[in-house]
C-alpha cells in the first residue's frame, strides 16, 4: 500500500473539539486506561490504531460515556467536548449522545423497517416537527451514507435485510440523522468485505467536512488512508499522537516504528 | 425363576459378550487397536446389544401377549349359567384370574401339589384357604369356575417356562453369533450409531402415540355421549343442569364462558405484572437484585395450586366480597369470578415474567448499544428496541400462561365456586370445565350415562381449546419472527 496516498492537508489552523486530560479507566481492579491526554479536531479524521486489548476502544467509549453502561467501568480524569466537561454531574449522557454519534464493530440495525431505522434517533429527541420534516431527515441522512438509491424504492422493508455493508451504511445513517458533531467509528469495516469497505471509507472522507470523525481501526493501511491524526494506544497507554504522514513515515517513539512495521501487535 | 432373576441373567450374558466382543475384535488384530476399523468398545457394545436386546424384546412381547392368549382360550370353559345375574363375562373371568394367582400363592407358601389337588375338590375348603391370603371367593361361584382358574394356572406356569426357555436361548444364541462375527473389518461403529438412532425414534414415538392414544379416547367416549345426548344441545343450549336420574340439560356454553371469564381475570393480572416485572429485572435491576428478586418470584410458581385455593378461599374471596362486591351491590358471595380470577394472576406471574425475562435477555447487547449511543433512554430502548424484538417469544410466555389458567381446576373450585351461570358480573359465583369435568365423575357412577359421559366431551373441548391456542402461538412466533430475522 502507497502511504502516498494519505489525503494531505493542514490540520494546525483547525480547533480541538474534543480535548481530553489524563484520563484513566478501570474495569474493576483492571487499569484499562492510563493517563490520556488528546486533542480530537474539528473536522478532521483521526484514528485509534494499536493491538488488541491497548485500551483504544476502551477510550473511544468514554467519549460518548458508553462505559457507564458497563456496571464494571470506572472513569476519571477530564474529557471537554466545546470547553464543557462531559462527566461533569449537570451533563445528561442521553443528550451529550445525541451530539457525539457512534457506529459500532458490528452493524446492529435495528428489527424496524429502513425508514424506521433511521428515524429512530429523530423521533425520540423531537427533531422534526411534521412527517414531511422527519421524511427530510432520513432522506438526507440516507443520502450522507450513500445508501439512499440502494434503499429509496423499499423504505418499509426491514433493516435486517440488506447485505453486510448496506446495514454498516444503515447504522450510519442512523447516526448522523441526529445531527452530531462527532462520529465515532468502532473499527467500522471489520465485519465488512473490500468493496462495501471502500465505499465506507469514501463516505468517512465525505462526513470529515462536517463532522469531527473518530476511527479505531486495526488496519493501518485504513488508517493511512482514511486519517489525518493518529494516535497510537500500546498497553494502555497512548504512545504517540500526529499527523498520521508524520507517525507513518517518521515515528518518533521506537514502539510505534514496531507496531507499523509489524513487530509487534 | 421370577422376571428380575431372568432380566439380572440376561443383562449378565450380555455383559460377558461386551467383554467377549472386545477381547475377539483387539486379539484378531493383536492388540492393535489402530488396525480396527471402530474403537474396541464398539465391538463390545454391538455384541452386547445382540445379546440382550432380542432376548428383552421377547420378554415385553410375552409378558403382554401371554394373558391375553390364556384369557380368551379359558373363557371358552365359561357357560352362560356360570354369569350371575348382573354382572358380566370380564367380572366371571376377573374372579377366575384372582383365584388362579391365590392357588399359586397357596404353592408357594409351601402347600404341595397333591394337598392342592385335594383342595381343589373341595370348593368350601379352597374359599377359606383363599381367604386367609386375602383372597375372598363368592358363594355363588360355580365349579366350572373353579377348573376355569385350574386351568389358568396351568397354561400361566407353562408359558411363563416357556417365556424363560425362549428368552435364555435367543440371548445365548445373540451373544454366540454376534461374537464370532466380530473381524477388524466389522463396522461396529455404525451399528452402535444405527441402534441410537432406533432409541431415539422410539422415545419419540413413545411420545407421539401417548398423545395419539389420549385423543383417541377422548374422541371414542365423547362419540359414545353423542349417541346418548343430542350434539346439539350440548354445543347450543345455554344452560347446565344435570341430573342422574336422567332430564339433564347438558349446555356447554356457561362453563366455557366461566372458563374464559376466568382465565381472562388472570391474564389481565398476571401478562402486565409478569412483563412489566421481567423487564425491571433484566434491564434495570442491578446483578444482586436480580439474583434475589427472581428466584423469589420462581417460588411463586413452586407453590401448589390448592394452596392458592386456600388463600382465594380465606383471604381474596371474603375481602373483594366485603370491601367491593358488598359496597356496590354487586352481590354477596364470596366465591366469585373474580377471587379465583385474582388469585390465579397472582400463581401465572412467574410463568410470565421468568419465561419473558429471559427471552428479553436474549436480546442481543448490540441491538441496546445501538439504541444508547443515539441518545435513546432506557424506556425508549427497551419500548422500541428490545419489546419488538422480544415480542414473539414473550407472545409464547402469554399463550402457555393461557393454557395454564384454561386448565386449572383447583384454584376455581375454592375461589369461583360449582355454580354454572352465564353472567357478566365478575363478583358472581361461577365454574370451568374442568371443574365440571370432575364433578361429573367423582362418586359412584358407571360409565354409561350422559351425565358421566359428558366429562368427555368437555374434555375435548378443553383439549380443541387449548390445541386453538398453541397453533395461533406457533403462527404469531413464525409471523414475527420472519420480520426480525
Amino acid at each position: 500500500m502507497n502511504l502516498m496516498q494519505t489525503p494531505v492537508s493542514d490540520t494546525t489552523a483547525l480547533k480541538p473539539r474534543i480535548t481530553a486530560s489524563g484520563v484513566q479507566v478501570y474495569y474493576d481492579t483492571n487499569h484499562a486506561l492510563k493517563d490520556v491526554s488528546v486533542n480530537i479536531l474539528d473536522r478532521t479524521t483521526t484514528a485509534f490504531i494499536g493491538p488488541s486489548g491497548c485500551g483504544k476502544s476502551t477510550f473511544l467509549r468514554c467519549l460518548n460515556r458508553m462505559n457507564d453502561t458497563v456496571a464494571s467501568a470506572r472513569v476519571e480524569g477530564k474529557i471537554l467536548l466545546d470547553g464543557q466537561d462531559i462527566y461533569d454531574k449537570r451533563v445528561d449522557p442521553v443528550q451529550l449522545r445525541a451530539r457525539i454519534g457512534m457506529v459500532f464493530q458490528k452493524p446492529n440495525p435495528f428489527p424496524k423497517s429502513i425508514y424506521d431505522n433511521v428515524a429512530y434517533g429523530p423521533r425520540i429527541h423531537g427533531l422534526a416537527r411534521n412527517k414531511a420534516e422527519l421524511d427530510e431527515i432520513v432522506e438526507t441522512s440516507l443520502r450522507r451514507a450513500a445508501l439512499w438509491n440502494e434503499v429509496k424504492d423499499r423504505l418499509s422493508a426491514p433493516g435486517t435485510g440488506l447485505s453486510g455493508g448496506q446495514q454498516q451504511r444503515l447504522c450510519i445513517a442512523r447516526a448522523v440523522a441526529t445531527g452530531p458533531e462527532v462520529l465515532l467509528m468502532d473499527e467500522p469495516c471489520s465485519a465488512l468485505d473490500p468493496i462495501a469497505t471502500a465505499q465506507v471509507e469514501a463516505l468517512i472522507d465525505e462526513l470529515r467536512e462536517q463532522y469531527s470523525v473518530v476511527i479505531v481501526t486495526h488496519s493501518m493501511q485504513q488508517a493511512a488512508r482514511v486519517s489525518q491524526k493518529t494516535a497510537f494506544f500500546h498497553l494502555g497507554n497512548l504512545v504517540e499522537y500526529g499527523d498520521t504522514q508524520q507517525i507513518f513515515t517518521n515515528p518518533q517513539d521506537p514502539r510505534t516504528e514496531s507496531y507499523i512495521t509489524g513487530r509487534i501487535g | 425363576m421370577s422376571i428380575a432373576l431372568l432380566t439380572l441373567i440376561i443383562l449378565g450374558l450380555s455383559a460377558l459378550g461386551y467383554l467377549l466382543g472386545r477381547q475377539r475384535a483387539l486379539a484378531a488384530v493383536e492388540g492393535d487397536a489402530r488396525k480396527l476399523h471402530s474403537l474396541p468398545s464398539y465391538y463390545g457394545a454391538s455384541v452386547f446389544l445382540f445379546t440382550a436386546l432380542p432376548a428383552f424384546l421377547t420378554l415385553l412381547v410375552w409378558l403382554i401377549a401371554q394373558p391375553l392368549l390364556i384369557e380368551r382360550s379359558v373363557a371358552g370353559m365359561i357357560t352362560p349359567a356360570d354369569i350371575p345375574a348382573g354382572t358380566t363375562l370380564s367380572l366371571v373371568m376377573s374372579d377366575v384370574q384372582r383365584i388362579a394367582v391365590g392357588t399359586e400363592q397357596l404353592v408357594a407358601d409351601g402347600m404341595s401339589e397333591t394337598e392342592l389337588a385335594a383342595l381343589q375338590a373341595d370348593p368350601a375348603g379352597l374359599r377359606s384357604a383363599l381367604g386367609r391370603l386375602g383372597v375372598s371367593v363368592a358363594e355363588t361361584t360355580t365349579p366350572n369356575v373353579l377348573e376355569a382358574a385350574k386351568a389358568y394356572r396351568a397354561s400361566a406356569s407353562l408359558g411363563h417356562f416357556g417365556m424363560i426357555v425362549a428368552a435364555l436361548a435367543l440371548a445365548v444364541a445373540g451373544l454366540l453369533i454376534s461374537a464370532f462375527r466380530v473381524t477388524p473389518e466389522l463396522r461396529a461403529r455404525n451399528i452402535v450409531e444405527s441402534f441410537i438412532r432406533v432409541l431415539l425414534i422410539g422415545a419419540s414415538t413413545v411420545a407421539i402415540l401417548t398423545t395419539l392414544g389420549i385423543v383417541f379416547s377422548l374422541v371414542f367416549e365423547s362419540w359414545h355421549f353423542f349417541q346418548l345426548y343430542p350434539a346439539k344441545d350440548f354445543f347450543f343450549s345455554l344452560t347446565w343442569n344435570p341430573k342422574f336420574g336422567g332430564g339433564s340439560s347438558l349446555g356447554v356454553w356457561p362453563l366455557v364462558w366461566g372458563t374464559l371469564y376466568v382465565s381472562f381475570v388472570a391474564l389481565v393480572i398476571a401478562v402486565p405484572l409478569g412483563i412489566l416485572s421481567a423487564i425491571y429485572l433484566s434491564e434495570y435491576a442491578s446483578p444482586t437484585v436480580r439474583s434475589v428478586a427472581k428466584p423469589l418470584l420462581e417460588i411463586l410458581a413452586g407453590i401448589p395450586s390448592i394452596v392458592y385455593g386456600l388463600f382465594a378461599l380465606v383471604t381474596v374471596g371474603p375481602l373483594l366480597r366485603d370491601w367491593l362486591a358488598m359496597p356496590l351491590g354487586l352481590g354477596a358471595s364470596s366465591s366469585s369470578v373474580a377471587t379465583a380470577g385474582l388469585v390465579m394472576g397472582i400463581m401465572l406471574i412467574p410463568y410470565v415474567s421468568s419465561l419473558s425475562d429471559d427471552i428479553i435477555n436474549s436480546v442481543p447487547q448490540s441491538l441496546r448499544d445501538g439504541s444508547y449511543a443515539i441518545g435513546a433512554t432506557p424506556s425508549e430502548t427497551v419500548r422500541q428496541v428490545v419489546l419488538p424484538a422480544a415480542l414473539p417469544g414473550i407472545v409464547g410466555a402469554v399463550l402457555l400462561a393461557a393454557s395454564r389458567a384454561i386448565g386449572e381446576t383447583m384454584i376455581v373450585v375454592m375461589g369461583a365456586g360449582a355454580a354454572a351461570k352465564l353472567s357478566m358480573n365478575p363478583f358472581e359465583a361461577m365454574t370451568t370445565v374442568t371443574v365440571k369435568i370432575v364433578s361429573q365423575l367423582t362418586g359412584d357412577t358407571e360409565f354409561a350415562s350422559p351425565e358421566t359421559l359428558v366429562a368427555f366431551a368437555l374434555g375435548l373441548t378443553l383439549f380443541v381449546f387449548t390445541l386453538g391456542l398453541n397453533i395461533l402461538a406457533l403462527f404469531i412466533v413464525r409471523k414475527y419472527r420472519e420480520q426480525y430475522e
